[in-house]
Parts: C-alpha cells; structure tokens; sequence
C-alpha cells in the first residue's frame, strides 16, 4: 500500500540573484519500506524531504502536481492540519543532535514535552513513556540521561534521544536527513542498527537521506541517486552494485576502500546533461 | 631516524577539578616521507596527539622528538617552518573575516619570507584553486574549496611535516575524493611526511603505510597496510572498527 506519493515535486527560491531551482520535478512513492536518498550537497535530497513536511519557508516555495500521504493532499493541508500531521504521523530526525535539541533543557523535559502539551498526559505517564522510548534505542541508564543536558551527552547519545523523541508519537513515516554523519563508524553503525529494528518492528516508512551510497545501500530497500535537483536513477538497494547510470557509478568508486588501490580515486564526472 | 618520535607521551587535562587523562603513554614514529594513520572513534585521544605535537595540548610526560630535537614548552617560529596542521572543519579553522589573501599571506609575514605576491598565487594553484579566488572570503567558497585552502595554508611555509585532523570528514564523498587526491599528490612533489586521523578506516588505508589504532586514550594496535588489508588484526577493537567501516557493509 502506498503510504506516501510525490509527483512532480519542485522547489524554487526567489533570490536576489533570481530563481533558484533546488528540487526540479522528483516523483517518487513509497510504502511501508525503506527508501534511500544519495546525493552530493546542493543535490537537493535534504529540500525533498523538508518539503513532505512543508517545512520550506519563504522564499522557498513548494509545488507539486501531486503529493499524498495516507490519502490526505499535502498540498491543499492547512497550516493547522500539517501541525497535526508533522511529528505525530511524520517524523523527522535532524543531523546534528547539537544544534537541534534544546541546550537549555534537560532531556526528560525535551521528551516529555510533546507528550504533556499536545496529547494532555499526566506527568508520570509521560516520564514512563520517555525512559520506554530511551530504552527502545538502547540507552542503557535512561534515568541518568532524562536528567542531563544535551551537552552532558555523547554525539551517539544525543542522536539516540534525537530519534527517541521522534519515535514517542509512533508515526507512520520517518525522515532521518543524515541521521549519522556526525557520528563515528562504530557509533554509527549501532545507531542504525537500533533505527533498523524500530523501523521493521513498527512497520513504519522510513525516508533516509545521506551521502554515503554504502551506508544507504546497506539500509535501504530501493535508492533514489539525485544530481542537481532530480533524480538520475532509481534502483533495489541490493543492485546498487550493478546501478547503470555513469552519476551512481562515479558516487560508488570515488570512495577509498581498505586493500584497495592507491591509486588516485576517480573524480566525479558532473555532465550537465544528466541534470536536463 | 625516524622524524616524528613519540615516546610515552601522555596528555592530562584538568577539568573542574578532577583530571581528564586524554592521551596515556603512547609511543609512536614516523619515518620522513612516511604516512602515518591514527584511528579510533571520538574520544580516544587520536586528536589530542596532533594538538600535542603542535603545543596545543597540555603534555604531562613523555617526551616528542622532531628530527632529533625534543620540543620544548613553547614552539618556535623554526617548529611552524617544518610542522603544520589542516584542521577537521574548515568552515571554523579559517578566518570568517580575511580574504584569502589575507589568510595565506599572514605567515610569509610572520617568517619575513618576500615575494609574497608570486607565493600566494602559487598556493592557489597548487591546492586547484584558480587565482582569481584570492580575493574572496571563505564564505564564498564551498566546504571542499575551502579545505584546499586550509591546506594552501598549511604549505605556506613550505613545512616537511604536515599534521591532517580527519581533514575530509567534513566533506561529501566526492569532494573527499579529490582531496585525497590532492594530498597525495602534494606528497609526492613535496616529499612531506603525514600524520593523519581519520575515524574512517577506508581512507587511512588508502593514504597511510602504518596505522595506530587508539582507544580511550591508549594505543591499540599498530598496523601495516597489508596485515589491515588482509584483516590480521589481533586485538578485539580494531576488529570491531574494522567490521564497523562501512565498505566493508557493501560486501555483506
């Protein structure tokens, strides 16, 4: 069944220096699974999967022939019907835990905020679904963890609460915009594991957005490969080995491997036909 | 003789009032022109031993020998002739409100080295950059532009050590491409020697001859390319790292 479907999706903004398009007619649909999105930056993944959300303010603008998600129009929403919709059903994890939890809130406030504001929980409900939600991602001592800052916590730590957070609700569909590139490769690798099994174990739709074709391709069920603003190629995760289109194969072999050779890595060949 | 020797060094920070042992006895050396890897995720110290040959670290034993000469409390204007550093973020390492030119001629200045003018241009292209951009802010660039010139920087002084802070991760994996591609070459020109961090085992193995794989601190495990090619690790961490890299997910 098709959870969410984009037709046509552009993103323009109006600058001083004219109209830039960041995002020129992707379609894509997406069920119950996992969907990759790879590009460079300035490739427009990240816009693609703002603009789900509506989360592009002026002057950006969205337009779309067609976007639905669970049978309800993205585009005709209004403001207040999006407020429902954004974290309750879709979700969506930022980079950098950093900059997007609060520095001046402890993480038991953070995480049980929406919970008492929005959904009118009592407070001791409310704690005992946030200490359920840091053990669904594997932290070990969530009692400590409610009670410290966002600072008094590893980069590992804060993207755990960061996805913690997103998945109190338990939406439909989850955005995870590079949910791991701050992070180290051992680190990195746990924090996908835990989103895997959350993700498998709740039949949620996940978008997951990143640079790293490897890590997308270990994650994903199908890859979008986007180039300035639209998509090049479209392909199963498990065939990303045998990806056709010359863009997809430069992403691939750009990247160093152990035993490898040393000799100079392939530079990416960016025609600008591939952006027509 | 190697040019970098490292013995036993070990870096302690004093942080409200208890101390943070960052580095513990850890003994390393690099040959001239040799690349040399540290690896290891946040936290274990890989960092700190560059910060430390630099001065930028405070040291509470052992000792660091470059050339044969240990560095004493301060480092002298002869040190930043022969050591530099590329640092990790090159949006916070470059300075927001100097033009380029600005930036790459400040250490000719400082050493009273002339013909600043041809040098500065000469960094450009070198580093890829065309010479028109020498007037432009770093706000103007791109991440990987403006790493190459966090790396023109660095060979301003003309230095046979260069220290490299995970100087790509930062960037996309294209851009990294070419700018490992850039430090090789350098390398090659210039016969520099590398000390390198990276928590991405796939580009030391493509950039370093050796590497030292560190956790919390301690060194792990020394390791030449061909025992981390063929995956003959001993110690249980390096093989948790090794298992982590994420070309190695592509085969799986």
């Amino acid at each position: 069944m098709t959870l969410l479907s984009v037709k046509d999706l552009k993103v323009t903004f109006n600058t001083e220096a004219g109209v830039v398009e960041a995002v020129r007619g992707v379609s894509f649909s997406l069920g119950r699974e996992r969907l990759g999105i790879v590009g460079e930056s300035g490739s427009g993944k990240t816009m693609t999967g703002r603009s789900v959300l509506r989360l592009i303010r002026p002057p950006g603008h969205i337009e779309a022939s067609e976007m639905l998600f669970d049978g309800i129009d993205l585009m005709a929403a209004s403001e207040r019907e999006m407020r429902a919709l954004r974290g309750q059903r879709i979700a969506m994890v930022m980079q950098d835990p950093k900059y997007s939890l609060n520095p001046v809130m402890k993480i038991g406030a953070q995480l049980t905020e929406g919970l008492r504001l929005r959904d009118k929980v009592d407070k001791a409900t409310a704690l005992a679904k946030a200490i359920e939600a840091l053990e669904a991602v594997q932290i070990r001592d969530p009692e400590r963890v409610m009670e410290s800052y966002p600072h008094e916590l590893s980069g590992g730590m804060g993207q755990r609460v960061m996805i913690a957070m997103m998945l109190i609700p338990n939406p439909d569909l989850l955005i995870a915009d590079e949910p791991t590139s701050a992070l180290d490769v051992t680190v990195q690798a746990e924090v996908l594991s835990i989103l895997d099994a959350l993700v498998r174990n709740r039949g949620m739709g996940l978008i997951f957005i990143s640079h790293d074709l490897r890590l997308v391709a270990r994650f994903c069920d199908r890859v979008l490969v986007m180039y300035k603003g639209r998509v090049v190629e479209e392909l199963a995760a498990k065939n990303l080995m045998q990806a056709q289109h010359p863009y997809t194969q430069g992403l691939l072999n750009c990247l160093p491997r152990i035993g490898g050779s040393r000799a100079p890595l392939p530079g990416l060949d960016r025609t600008a036909a591939w952006a027509e | 003789m190697s040019l970098i020797e490292i013995e036993n060094l070990s870096v302690t920070y004093h942080v409200g009032g208890h101390d943070v042992r960052a580095v513990e006895g850890v003994s390393l050396s690099v040959a001239a022109r040799e690349s040399y890897g540290l690896v290891g995720e946040s936290g274990s110290g890989k960092s700190t031993i560059l910060r430390a040959i630099c001065g930028l670290a405070p040291v509470s034993g052992g000792t660091i020998r470059i050339g044969g000469e240990p560095v004493g409390a301060h480092r002298s204007k002869a040190f930043a002739a022969r050591v530099q550093m590329v640092f990790q973020d090159p949006y916070a390492s470059i300075h927001p409100r100097h033009t380029l030119d600005r930036t790459l001629s400040e250490p000719l200045a400082i050493h009273r080295l002339g013909d600043t003018d041809a040098r500065v241009v000469r960094a450009l292209t070198d580093v890829g950059l065309p010479p028109a951009f020498r007037f432009r802010y770093p706000h103007q660039l791109s991440g990987g532009q403006r790493q190459r010139v966090a790396i023109a920087r660095a060979l301003m002084l003309e230095p046979e050590i260069l220290l490299l802070d995970e100087p790509t991760s930062a960037l996309d994996a294209s851009v990294q491409a070419e700018t490992l591609n850039l430090l090789n070459r350098l390398r090659e020109e210039r016969g520099l020697t590398f000390l390198m961090v990276s928590h991405d085992l796939a580009v030391i193995d493509h950039m370093c001859d050796r590497v030292l794989v560190m956790q919390h601190g301690h060194a792990a495990e020394e390791l030449t390319r061909e025992a981390l090619a063929g995956a003959q690790m001993q110690t249980d961490y390096a093989r948790t790292l090794f298992n982590a890299s994420a070309d190695r997910m592509l085969e799986a």
